[in-house]
Protein backbone atom coordinates (compact mmCIF):
# COMPACT_ATOMS: atom_id res chain seq x y z
CA UNK A 1 0.00 0.00 0.00
CA UNK A 2 1.45 3.31 -1.10
CA UNK A 3 -1.06 5.54 0.59
CA UNK A 4 0.70 8.18 2.69
CA UNK A 5 -2.04 8.92 5.21
CA UNK A 6 -0.04 11.59 7.02
CA UNK A 7 0.64 13.51 3.83
CA UNK A 8 -2.99 13.32 2.70
CA UNK A 9 -4.20 14.63 6.05
CA UNK A 10 -1.66 17.46 6.02
CA UNK A 11 -2.58 18.59 2.51
CA UNK A 12 -6.34 17.99 2.52
CA UNK A 13 -6.88 19.58 5.95
CA UNK A 14 -5.68 22.86 4.46
CA UNK A 15 -8.55 23.15 2.01
CA UNK A 16 -10.59 26.22 2.94
CA UNK A 17 -14.12 26.61 1.61
CA UNK A 18 -16.22 29.73 1.75
CA UNK A 19 -19.56 30.81 0.36
CA UNK A 20 -19.56 32.37 -3.12
CA UNK A 21 -21.34 35.64 -3.96
CA UNK A 22 -24.64 33.82 -3.36
CA UNK A 23 -23.47 32.36 -0.06
CA UNK A 24 -23.38 28.86 -1.53
CA UNK A 25 -20.43 26.44 -1.61
CA UNK A 26 -20.76 24.21 -4.67
CA UNK A 27 -17.92 21.67 -4.44
CA UNK A 28 -17.33 17.97 -5.04
CA UNK A 29 -20.63 17.68 -6.92
CA UNK A 30 -22.74 18.80 -3.94
CA UNK A 31 -23.50 21.93 -1.93
CA UNK A 32 -21.29 22.13 1.15
CA UNK A 33 -21.83 23.97 4.41
CA UNK A 34 -19.55 24.29 7.45
CA UNK A 35 -21.49 24.47 10.69
CA UNK A 36 -20.50 23.92 14.31
CA UNK A 37 -20.45 20.27 15.39
CA UNK A 38 -22.58 21.28 18.38
CA UNK A 39 -25.49 22.00 16.08
CA UNK A 40 -25.59 18.48 14.64
CA UNK A 41 -24.87 16.87 18.00
CA UNK A 42 -27.43 19.10 19.70
CA UNK A 43 -30.26 17.95 17.48
CA UNK A 44 -29.22 14.31 17.65
CA UNK A 45 -29.11 14.18 21.43
CA UNK A 46 -32.35 16.13 21.80
CA UNK A 47 -34.10 13.76 19.41
CA UNK A 48 -32.73 10.59 20.97
CA UNK A 49 -33.61 11.85 24.46
CA UNK A 50 -37.11 12.94 23.43
CA UNK A 51 -38.49 9.88 21.74
CA UNK A 52 -39.82 6.74 23.39
CA UNK A 53 -37.47 3.75 23.64
CA UNK A 54 -39.47 1.89 20.98
CA UNK A 55 -38.68 4.50 18.33
CA UNK A 56 -35.00 5.15 19.08
CA UNK A 57 -33.68 2.48 16.75
CA UNK A 58 -35.77 3.81 13.88
CA UNK A 59 -34.59 7.37 14.48
CA UNK A 60 -30.99 6.22 14.72
CA UNK A 61 -31.43 4.42 11.42
CA UNK A 62 -32.49 7.69 9.82
CA UNK A 63 -29.48 9.51 11.30
CA UNK A 64 -27.19 6.83 9.88
CA UNK A 65 -28.99 7.02 6.55
CA UNK A 66 -28.35 10.78 6.34
CA UNK A 67 -24.65 10.07 6.67
CA UNK A 68 -24.79 7.10 4.30
CA UNK A 69 -26.25 9.20 1.48
CA UNK A 70 -23.94 12.10 2.32
CA UNK A 71 -20.92 9.78 2.29
CA UNK A 72 -21.95 8.16 -0.96
CA UNK A 73 -22.51 11.32 -2.96
CA UNK A 74 -19.86 13.53 -1.38
CA UNK A 75 -17.44 10.59 -1.27
CA UNK A 76 -17.87 10.12 -5.00
CA UNK A 77 -17.32 13.84 -5.51
CA UNK A 78 -14.14 13.69 -3.46
CA UNK A 79 -12.57 10.68 -5.20
CA UNK A 80 -13.24 12.21 -8.61
CA UNK A 81 -12.06 15.71 -7.68
CA UNK A 82 -9.01 17.63 -8.85
CA UNK A 83 -7.75 17.78 -5.27
CA UNK A 84 -7.94 13.99 -4.98
CA UNK A 85 -6.24 13.43 -8.33
CA UNK A 86 -3.45 15.75 -7.33
CA UNK A 87 -2.80 14.52 -3.78
CA UNK A 88 -4.08 10.95 -3.51
CA UNK A 89 -4.21 9.80 -7.13
CA UNK A 90 -0.44 9.29 -7.54
CA UNK A 91 -0.38 7.09 -4.40
CA UNK A 92 -2.93 4.57 -5.67
CA UNK A 93 -1.41 1.24 -6.70
CA UNK A 94 -4.00 -1.27 -5.57
CA UNK A 95 -7.53 -0.20 -6.46
CA UNK A 96 -10.06 -0.11 -4.85
CA UNK A 97 -8.43 -0.85 -1.47
CA UNK A 98 -5.97 2.05 -1.75
CA UNK A 99 -8.90 4.29 -2.66
CA UNK A 100 -10.60 3.23 0.56
CA UNK A 101 -7.49 3.98 2.63
CA UNK A 102 -7.16 7.33 0.87
CA UNK A 103 -10.84 8.12 1.40
CA UNK A 104 -10.53 7.57 5.16
CA UNK A 105 -7.48 9.82 5.22
CA UNK A 106 -9.56 12.55 3.56
CA UNK A 107 -12.44 11.75 5.94
CA UNK A 108 -9.98 12.42 8.77
CA UNK A 109 -8.54 15.55 7.15
CA UNK A 110 -12.00 17.06 6.90
CA UNK A 111 -12.54 16.70 10.62
CA UNK A 112 -15.29 14.11 10.58
CA UNK A 113 -13.28 11.63 12.64
CA UNK A 114 -9.73 10.46 13.19
CA UNK A 115 -10.55 7.17 11.51
CA UNK A 116 -8.56 4.57 9.66
CA UNK A 117 -9.07 1.12 8.24
CA UNK A 118 -8.14 -1.76 10.48
CA UNK A 119 -9.15 -4.60 8.17
CA UNK A 120 -10.40 -5.11 4.63
CA UNK A 121 -11.82 -8.29 3.21
CA UNK A 122 -12.23 -7.32 -0.44
CA UNK A 123 -15.82 -7.19 -1.60
CA UNK A 124 -17.05 -8.44 1.79
CA UNK A 125 -16.03 -6.62 4.92
CA UNK A 126 -14.40 -3.48 6.27
CA UNK A 127 -13.39 -2.70 9.86
CA UNK A 128 -12.69 0.92 10.80
CA UNK A 129 -11.23 2.26 14.03
CA UNK A 130 -11.82 5.86 15.09
CA UNK A 131 -9.70 7.44 17.82
CA UNK A 132 -11.65 10.67 18.02
CA UNK A 133 -14.91 11.85 16.49
CA UNK A 134 -17.12 14.82 17.14
CA UNK A 135 -20.18 12.66 17.74
CA UNK A 136 -18.56 11.20 20.86
CA UNK A 137 -19.27 14.60 22.39
CA UNK A 138 -22.96 13.66 22.45
CA UNK A 139 -22.11 11.81 25.66
CA UNK A 140 -21.31 15.19 27.21
CA UNK A 141 -25.02 16.04 27.03
CA UNK A 142 -25.86 13.03 29.17
CA UNK A 143 -24.99 9.39 28.67
CA UNK A 144 -27.35 7.52 26.43
CA UNK A 145 -25.66 4.15 26.90
CA UNK A 146 -25.91 3.75 23.16
CA UNK A 147 -23.32 4.11 20.39
CA UNK A 148 -23.72 7.56 18.87
CA UNK A 149 -21.29 7.70 15.94
CA UNK A 150 -24.03 7.74 13.33
CA UNK A 151 -21.93 9.70 10.85
CA UNK A 152 -19.09 7.18 10.80
CA UNK A 153 -21.52 4.28 10.52
CA UNK A 154 -23.17 5.85 7.50
CA UNK A 155 -20.03 7.03 5.75
CA UNK A 156 -18.17 3.75 6.30
CA UNK A 157 -21.04 1.89 4.62
CA UNK A 158 -21.10 4.44 1.82
CA UNK A 159 -17.39 4.14 1.13
CA UNK A 160 -17.75 0.36 0.76
CA UNK A 161 -20.70 1.02 -1.59
CA UNK A 162 -18.39 3.15 -3.71
CA UNK A 163 -15.60 0.57 -3.65
CA UNK A 164 -17.55 -2.67 -3.94
CA UNK A 165 -21.16 -1.68 -4.59
CA UNK A 166 -23.46 -3.97 -6.57
CA UNK A 167 -23.39 -1.30 -9.28
CA UNK A 168 -21.18 1.66 -10.01
CA UNK A 169 -22.10 5.17 -8.90
CA UNK A 170 -24.88 6.28 -8.54
CA UNK A 171 -26.62 2.89 -8.36
CA UNK A 172 -24.59 1.08 -5.71
CA UNK A 173 -26.04 2.75 -2.63
CA UNK A 174 -27.00 0.47 0.30
CA UNK A 175 -25.02 -2.55 -0.90
CA UNK A 176 -23.34 -2.47 2.52
CA UNK A 177 -24.40 -1.68 6.08
CA UNK A 178 -22.36 -0.78 9.13
CA UNK A 179 -22.60 -1.69 12.81
CA UNK A 180 -20.80 0.22 15.54
CA UNK A 181 -19.30 -2.38 17.89
CA UNK A 182 -17.25 -0.08 20.19
CA UNK A 183 -17.47 3.58 21.14
CA UNK A 184 -15.45 6.13 23.04
CA UNK A 185 -18.82 7.42 24.24
CA UNK A 186 -19.37 3.97 25.77
CA UNK A 187 -16.04 3.93 27.61
CA UNK A 188 -13.99 2.10 24.97
CA UNK A 189 -10.58 3.39 23.89
CA UNK A 190 -11.76 3.85 20.33
CA UNK A 191 -14.79 3.45 18.15
CA UNK A 192 -15.06 0.35 16.00
CA UNK A 193 -17.20 0.04 12.90
CA UNK A 194 -17.83 -3.17 11.03
CA UNK A 195 -19.18 -2.96 7.49
CA UNK A 196 -20.71 -6.02 5.87
CA UNK A 197 -23.02 -6.72 2.96
CA UNK A 198 -26.57 -5.54 3.57
CA UNK B 1 -27.48 46.07 6.15
CA UNK B 2 -23.90 45.38 5.06
CA UNK B 3 -21.97 48.37 3.72
CA UNK B 4 -18.36 49.44 3.54
CA UNK B 5 -18.50 51.03 6.98
CA UNK B 6 -19.52 47.86 8.77
CA UNK B 7 -16.89 45.44 10.05
CA UNK B 8 -15.82 42.48 7.96
CA UNK B 9 -16.46 39.04 9.39
CA UNK B 10 -13.05 37.56 10.15
CA UNK B 11 -12.22 33.88 10.42
CA UNK B 12 -9.45 32.22 12.34
CA UNK B 13 -9.05 28.59 11.28
CA UNK B 14 -7.29 26.00 13.36
CA UNK B 15 -6.75 22.32 12.67
CA UNK B 16 -6.01 20.26 15.75
CA UNK B 17 -3.50 17.82 14.31
CA UNK B 18 -3.80 15.47 17.27
CA UNK B 19 -7.58 15.08 17.40
CA UNK B 20 -7.98 15.91 13.71
CA UNK B 21 -10.68 18.48 14.31
CA UNK B 22 -11.28 21.80 12.60
CA UNK B 23 -12.04 24.95 14.53
CA UNK B 24 -13.49 28.17 13.16
CA UNK B 25 -13.11 31.06 15.58
CA UNK B 26 -12.73 28.56 18.40
CA UNK B 27 -15.76 26.39 17.58
CA UNK B 28 -15.37 22.82 16.36
CA UNK B 29 -16.75 22.92 12.82
CA UNK B 30 -17.54 20.19 10.30
CA UNK B 31 -18.12 20.18 6.57
CA UNK B 32 -21.33 18.53 5.45
CA UNK B 33 -23.23 18.38 2.17
CA UNK B 34 -26.81 19.22 1.21
CA UNK B 35 -27.73 15.53 1.38
CA UNK B 36 -26.89 15.51 5.08
CA UNK B 37 -28.62 18.81 5.82
CA UNK B 38 -31.79 17.96 3.92
CA UNK B 39 -32.05 14.45 5.37
CA UNK B 40 -31.66 15.81 8.92
CA UNK B 41 -34.30 18.41 8.07
CA UNK B 42 -36.60 15.74 6.68
CA UNK B 43 -36.16 13.72 9.87
CA UNK B 44 -37.09 16.77 11.94
CA UNK B 45 -40.07 17.40 9.67
CA UNK B 46 -41.49 13.89 9.88
CA UNK B 47 -40.89 13.55 13.63
CA UNK B 48 -44.14 15.45 14.23
CA UNK B 49 -45.12 13.46 17.30
CA UNK B 50 -41.75 14.17 18.93
CA UNK B 51 -41.65 17.88 18.08
CA UNK B 52 -38.76 17.37 15.66
CA UNK B 53 -39.11 20.78 14.04
CA UNK B 54 -38.90 22.55 17.39
CA UNK B 55 -35.90 20.46 18.47
CA UNK B 56 -34.07 21.22 15.23
CA UNK B 57 -34.83 24.94 15.40
CA UNK B 58 -33.79 25.14 19.05
CA UNK B 59 -30.52 23.33 18.38
CA UNK B 60 -29.81 25.87 15.63
CA UNK B 61 -30.84 28.82 17.80
CA UNK B 62 -28.69 27.74 20.74
CA UNK B 63 -25.64 27.00 18.58
CA UNK B 64 -25.67 30.15 16.49
CA UNK B 65 -26.53 32.32 19.49
CA UNK B 66 -23.39 31.05 21.19
CA UNK B 67 -21.22 31.41 18.08
CA UNK B 68 -22.33 34.96 17.28
CA UNK B 69 -22.42 36.12 20.89
CA UNK B 70 -18.86 34.90 21.36
CA UNK B 71 -17.77 36.74 18.20
CA UNK B 72 -19.54 39.96 19.21
CA UNK B 73 -17.88 39.81 22.60
CA UNK B 74 -14.36 39.09 21.33
CA UNK B 75 -14.51 41.63 18.50
CA UNK B 76 -16.39 44.31 20.46
CA UNK B 77 -19.35 44.30 18.08
CA UNK B 78 -21.94 46.40 19.89
CA UNK B 79 -24.11 48.37 17.48
CA UNK B 80 -27.24 46.88 15.98
CA UNK B 81 -26.05 47.56 12.43
CA UNK B 82 -22.75 45.82 13.02
CA UNK B 83 -24.35 42.82 14.71
CA UNK B 84 -26.73 42.31 11.80
CA UNK B 85 -23.97 42.75 9.25
CA UNK B 86 -21.76 40.18 10.96
CA UNK B 87 -24.65 37.73 11.18
CA UNK B 88 -25.38 38.11 7.45
CA UNK B 89 -21.72 37.67 6.56
CA UNK B 90 -21.42 34.62 8.82
CA UNK B 91 -24.36 32.86 7.13
CA UNK B 92 -22.84 33.55 3.72
CA UNK B 93 -19.34 32.46 4.74
CA UNK B 94 -20.44 29.09 6.11
CA UNK B 95 -22.33 28.36 2.91
CA UNK B 96 -25.90 28.64 4.19
CA UNK B 97 -26.86 31.31 1.66
CA UNK B 98 -27.52 35.00 1.26
CA UNK B 99 -29.68 36.40 4.05
CA UNK B 100 -30.78 40.00 4.49
CA UNK B 101 -32.39 41.25 7.66
CA UNK B 102 -35.09 43.53 6.32
CA UNK B 103 -36.44 44.81 9.61
CA UNK B 104 -35.08 44.62 13.15
CA UNK B 105 -37.35 45.85 15.91
CA UNK B 106 -37.95 45.06 19.54
CA UNK B 107 -41.05 43.01 18.78
CA UNK B 108 -40.67 41.83 15.20
CA UNK B 109 -37.58 40.91 13.18
CA UNK B 110 -37.81 39.99 9.50
CA UNK B 111 -35.32 38.48 7.09
CA UNK B 112 -35.21 37.24 3.52
CA UNK B 113 -33.00 34.89 1.59
CA UNK B 114 -32.37 35.16 -2.13
CA UNK B 115 -30.20 32.04 -2.07
CA UNK B 116 -30.36 29.20 0.40
CA UNK B 117 -28.21 26.08 0.83
CA UNK B 118 -31.10 24.17 2.34
CA UNK B 119 -33.72 25.14 -0.23
CA UNK B 120 -31.44 24.66 -3.21
CA UNK B 121 -30.26 21.38 -1.78
CA UNK B 122 -33.83 20.23 -1.19
CA UNK B 123 -34.86 21.22 -4.72
CA UNK B 124 -31.87 19.41 -6.17
CA UNK B 125 -32.56 16.27 -4.16
CA UNK B 126 -36.35 16.03 -4.11
CA UNK B 127 -37.86 18.96 -5.98
CA UNK B 128 -40.35 21.49 -4.68
CA UNK B 129 -42.78 21.16 -1.80
CA UNK B 130 -45.75 23.16 -0.57
CA UNK B 131 -44.51 24.07 2.89
CA UNK B 132 -41.26 25.95 3.73
CA UNK B 133 -38.71 23.74 5.44
CA UNK B 134 -35.65 25.82 6.28
CA UNK B 135 -35.71 25.12 10.03
CA UNK B 136 -31.97 25.74 10.38
CA UNK B 137 -32.25 29.32 9.17
CA UNK B 138 -35.39 29.84 11.26
CA UNK B 139 -33.31 28.94 14.33
CA UNK B 140 -30.55 31.23 13.11
CA UNK B 141 -33.02 34.13 12.73
CA UNK B 142 -34.32 33.49 16.26
CA UNK B 143 -30.74 33.71 17.56
CA UNK B 144 -30.01 36.92 15.67
CA UNK B 145 -33.30 38.50 16.75
CA UNK B 146 -32.48 37.77 20.39
CA UNK B 147 -28.89 39.02 20.13
CA UNK B 148 -29.96 42.17 18.31
CA UNK B 149 -32.22 42.96 21.25
CA UNK B 150 -29.77 41.83 23.95
CA UNK B 151 -32.15 39.07 24.96
CA UNK B 152 -31.57 35.37 25.69
CA UNK B 153 -32.51 32.49 23.36
CA UNK B 154 -36.23 31.59 23.15
CA UNK B 155 -37.20 35.26 23.26
CA UNK B 156 -38.49 35.10 19.69
CA UNK B 157 -40.55 32.54 17.83
CA UNK B 158 -39.84 32.33 14.11
CA UNK B 159 -42.10 31.39 11.23
CA UNK B 160 -40.95 30.93 7.65
CA UNK B 161 -43.62 32.68 5.63
CA UNK B 162 -42.25 32.11 2.12
CA UNK B 163 -39.85 29.52 0.79
CA UNK B 164 -37.64 29.19 -2.26
CA UNK B 165 -38.44 25.51 -2.04
CA UNK B 166 -42.11 26.38 -2.62
CA UNK B 167 -41.38 28.41 -5.73
CA UNK B 168 -41.51 31.78 -3.98
CA UNK B 169 -39.12 34.52 -5.09
CA UNK B 170 -37.41 34.53 -1.70
CA UNK B 171 -37.47 32.64 1.58
CA UNK B 172 -38.94 34.96 4.22
CA UNK B 173 -38.72 34.68 8.00
CA UNK B 174 -40.70 36.55 10.62
CA UNK B 175 -39.53 36.50 14.23
CA UNK B 176 -42.06 37.70 16.80
CA UNK B 177 -41.38 38.19 20.50
CA UNK B 178 -43.06 35.52 22.62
Amino acid sequence: MAIDRKKIIEEMSNIRLSGNEEGIIPAFGVFIQQLPADFWNGFTQRLVHSIPEDFIEEAEGLLVNAAHECGYHTGYGIITSEEWNKVVGPMIEDSPDDILHGAFAVFTAWGWANAEISEIVPNEKLVVHAYDYYEKDIAAYGKTGRPSAYLIQGVAGAFMDLAYGKSSYPDGLYTFKCTQTKGIELGDDYGEFVVTRA
Amino acid sequence: MTDQNTPKYEIEYHFDSEKKRHYMNGFCTVLHCHHYATLFTQLADVAVHFDGERLFKESAEDTFYEVLNDYFSKKSIVTLTDKISIAEQYWKTVGMGMIHFTGVGKVVVTAEMDYSHLDEGWLKKWGSREKPVNFITAGFVAAVAALANDKPPRTFGVRETKGLVCGDDVSAFKAVIK
